[in-house]
């Protein structure tokens, strides 16, 4: 069938190249993959594929945040978590390897903010932290446990103490830990 | 006058529009609260930026973003990074040509940039395996590996530096001499040992004799070797000091005025880069263990301010003995290394016999670094001290351990007796180590960590097997490896120039080994570990370990005067600038030596203090600066939510009124 190169016209490539922070190598994969979860080959870049199949990609089936993922990066009205070709590059250029701290930052922020109201408020606190334990009732923290650890990391990141922590707050934590960057990662 | 009544009956108006809308929801303060909170500009802002690209006008929010900032580092979807673009191109058109050739030209110097650091970065090697690691054991493990495959490359420099300052000249000195063809086989041993025919070879300090250009005085080859040598040692120590440094500041001066520790493991706790689902529910485990033992340790902290006296008198005396237990062991570790190395200096017969008494201080530090830090970890278990000190101690205790054994070794070589050309006895030892730790580590992996495997996997119902279980791979004491490893190299290197392209060698084989033991024969650690704040512990040590090579190269450069071997035989180290000195023209001399007087020194020194008093107190202000700050946002927060609420209660109030 030829190599899947010959696909991505050319101009449109070195706009992918600007646009994100992936390297030519990297878009070609990206869209090798992407066509394979499409069934059909030099499809229309603007048509969808659906959140369950894109959930089917190895790099992201085991991932706690999967979900929040394709409904931060999903561009479709219907707030399906459905991605095209374009979203699924947003997507790698977030998660890849040049990617800056600032960058990372706000899409971490905004995948953990899960009512997608602006702001981590306790509940939103609550779920992260059910996502990172394991959501079955045998791995979830204690009641007790959970309030502790909530009023413990407000009390850390809530700086200006309004109870909720915001994106510029957020970023301050992130920005001091430098380990980070390196895990905020997918790669294909 | 009229103006203003007309602006109050349509803010009413729109009031009451806005009630109207909302009559059925309830009508508590909370809600107009909410309301207003929404129509907050730092709130609108947000939402802009949440919204997608094909609801919101792109033209509206592409004004906030600066243009200097690559397109690409826009929290927005390509469609909207497509818009802004065209937007800019626009403003390209109407500005003036001056302003757009000099941001194309930031673009293509930020291009440039980029291209040559992936180039650089494609360069270095393993990094599939690298992400491998990372896929099944986490970011921690794969710090390790990175930290290997900084050494390598470092050692890879010095090599390049010391075949273009040291093995190349004198090479092409002894090639016009007469060439010596007798040919001496090589015997196992010295390999082994470094005795015999490498004894002479460009392995050895001895080797590099003395020789220069008849029509440069300056050129001659010591004064070549201390060239190179003084840059791989410089080269080292700005290495070494900037990453501390850029480290130190990441964590600690930061970490420890604010402490966020657990919004740290909350929101930075998952690595994305895990595909395994196992891996993953391992991940959630290690997340949940590490939680669970936070908010234990800060049970514990609550505990110990309820300790009562008594508690109190008897943990003390409880520490005082333990404490007093781990010097004791220290003392005798050290005590059995002396006497080893003492015994190690006696001639046996056989020659095997022989060989084995050359390497009986090495194994003796090997075997000794290897049980003590066990008992530590037990001895820590009793002292009572929380988990995380409980493990840094463990740590510093075998720090301790490591360097101070290898300094004790060091000391006794120094204080034997020297033989004809001690240079070369020293470079000999340490050739010795690297060998020696080579061959730890290959007798590691396949007869003390592969069999332990094995049996696991074999009999997993053995009670041995259940005993022992699966070795963890512990980063703290690997990575204490490498360092004792690198400064046996930094030690060595002046006395054994090729010491650097051993060990990378070393290093190389290492890894594969290192690799083999990861994958094949380890389970992932109970305990997450941080890389950051690790990272700077593993600079720091290498800080230790390069400092204590500098000493010991400083006090053996004092101990072998003139009339030694190699390249410094008939001067000491420090006559051999003077000859080249010697030969410059009168206003260089005595610049030369202006500047090596004490006058200049000083006002050297007078410099760096002031410099330093202005950068410690520049530090201090802008610390206060971040107190203030954070207070007034507190204020304004408060503020903001105070006046929010009179708001709401106003308008509640008219609106019953009415």
């Amino acid at each position: 069938m030829g190599g899947t190169a010959s696909k991505l016209p050319k101009d449109l490539l070195s706009e992918y190249q600007e646009l994100t922070f992936l390297t030519k190598q990297e878009i070609l994969l990206a869209h090798k993959r992407f066509s394979e979860l499409q069934g059909r080959e030099n499809g229309p870049y603007s048509s969808r594929v659906s959140m369950e199949k894109v959930l089917t990609l190895p790099e992201l089936k085991s991932n706690p945040f999967r979900k929040r993922i394709c409904h931060v990066f999903s561009t479709s009205d219907l707030r399906d978590g459905s991605l095209t070709f374009e979203d699924f590059l947003d997507l790698l250029s977030a998660f890849s390897d040049s990617a800056t701290l600032e960058i990372k930052s706000h899409y971490a922020f905004r995948i953990f903010d899960f009512d997608d109201d602006g702001t981590l408020d306790a509940r939103d606190l609550e779920k992260l932290v059910n996502c990172l334990t394991g959501e079955t009732d045998d791995t979830r923290l204690t009641v007790e446990e959970m309030r502790q650890l909530i009023s413990n990391i407000l009390e850390e990141s809530d700086i200006d103490k309004d109870g909720t922590v915001n994106l510029s707050e957020f970023q301050h934590v992130i920005s001091r830990s430098p380990d980070f960057v390196s895990s905020f990662k997918i790669v294909l | 006058m009229m103006d203003r009544a007309e602006r109050t009956a349509d803010f009413h108006r729109l009031l009451s529009e806005e009630s109207c809308s909302s009559d059925v929801s309830s009508d508590s303060c909370e809600y107009y609260q909410t309301e207003i909170f929404g129509l907050l500009p730092s709130s609108q802002a947000h939402r802009r930026a949440h919204a997608d690209a094909v609801t919101h006008d792109p033209a509206e929010s592409s004004g906030s973003w600066d243009p200097s900032v690559p397109l690409r580092a826009l929290p927005v979807c390509l469609q909207a990074k497509r818009d802004i673009r065209e937007r800019q191109h626009l403003q390209r058109r109407s500005i003036g040509n001056w302003d757009s050739w000099r941001r194309s030209q930031q673009t293509t110097r930020r291009r440039l940039k980029e291209h040559v650091g992936g180039a650089l970065s494609g360069l270095l090697p393993w990094r599939h395996t690298l992400h491998k690691i990372e896929g099944q054991f986490g970011v921690g493990v794969k710090a390790y590996f990175v930290f290997l495959r900084y050494l390598l490359c470092l050692n890879l420099l010095y090599c390049v530096i010391i075949a273009g300052s040291v093995l190349t000249p004198t090479l092409v000195n002894r090639s016009s001499d007469d060439q010596k063809t007798k040919q001496p086989t090589l015997d196992y041993k010295d390999i082994f040992v470094g005795s015999g025919v490498l004894e002479n070879s460009p392995v050895f300090h001895s080797f590099y004799t003395r020789g220069s250009w008849v029509d440069f005085e300056c050129l001659n080859s010591p004064l070549l070797f201390l060239l190179g040598m003084i840059s791989v040692l410089f080269l080292s120590i700005i290495m070494v000091v900037r990453r501390t440094v850029v480290g130190y500041k990441h964590s600690w001066l930061t970490g420890n005025r604010f402490s966020s520790n657990l919004s740290y493991k909350v929101f930075c706790g998952w690595d994305f880069s895990v595909q395994d689902s196992q891996a993953a529910s391992l991940k959630q485990n290690f997340i949940r263990n590490e939680l669970k033992m936070d908010l234990e340790e800060q049970k514990f902290h609550e505990r110990v301010q309820r300790r009562s006296l008594r508690l109190w008198v008897r943990l003390i005396f409880l520490r005082v003995f333990l404490n007093f237990l781990v010097l004791v062991l220290l003392g005798s570790a050290f005590a059995l290394i002396y006497y080893s190395i003492v015994l190690s200096q006696k001639k046996g017969l056989h020659k095997t016999l022989n060989l084995m008494l050359e390497y009986l201080p090495p194994i003796t530090m090997a075997t000794v670094n290897y049980i003590l830090p066990y008992i530590f970890s037990k001895v820590s278990e009793f002292e009572d001290y929380s988990l995380t000190i409980q493990l840094n101690l463990t740590l510093i205790r075998s720090i301790f351990l490591k360097l101070a054994s290898l300094g004790i070794y060091l000391f006794s070589l120094i204080h034997s007796d020297p033989s004809a050309c001690g240079e070369n006895a020293f470079g000999k030892e340490m050739y010795k180590l690297t060998v020696f730790n080579f061959l730890e580590c290959f007798f590691n992996a396949f007869f003390v960590a592969y069999p332990r495997t094995f049996l696991v996997e074999r009999f997993p119902s053995s009670s041995l097997a259940q005993m022992l279980g699966k070795k963890e791979f512990e980063i703290p004491f690997n990575v204490l490896d490498l360092v004792n490893s690198q400064t046996v190299t930094w030690v060595g290197v002046f006395y054994c120039p090729l010491l650097p392209a051993i060990s990378a060698v070393r290093l190389m084989t290492l890894f594969y080994l290192k690799k083999f033991t990861v994958v094949r024969c380890c389970v992932p650690a109970q305990r997450m570990f941080r890389t950051a704040s690790s990272s700077v512990l593993f600079h720091f040590m290498l800080l230790l370990g390069l400092s204590m090579s500098v000493v010991t190269l400083v006090v053996n450069i004092n101990r072998f005067g003139p009339g030694g071997c190699g390249p410094f035989k008939d001067t000491t180290v420090l006559n051999v600038t003077s000859v080249c000195v010697k030969t410059l023209p009168d206003p260089v001399q005595n610049t030369i030596s202006y500047i090596s007087s004490e006058a200049f020194a000083f006002a050297l020194i007078l410099a760096e203090v002031v410099i330093l008093t202005s950068y410690v107190s520049r530090g201090r202000a802008n610390r206060k600066a971040i107190e203030r700050l954070k207070d007034m946002l507190v204020m304004c927060s408060s503020d903001k939510r105070f006046l929010v609420k009179q708001h709401s209660t106003i308008t509640r109030r008219q609106l019953r009124t009415r």
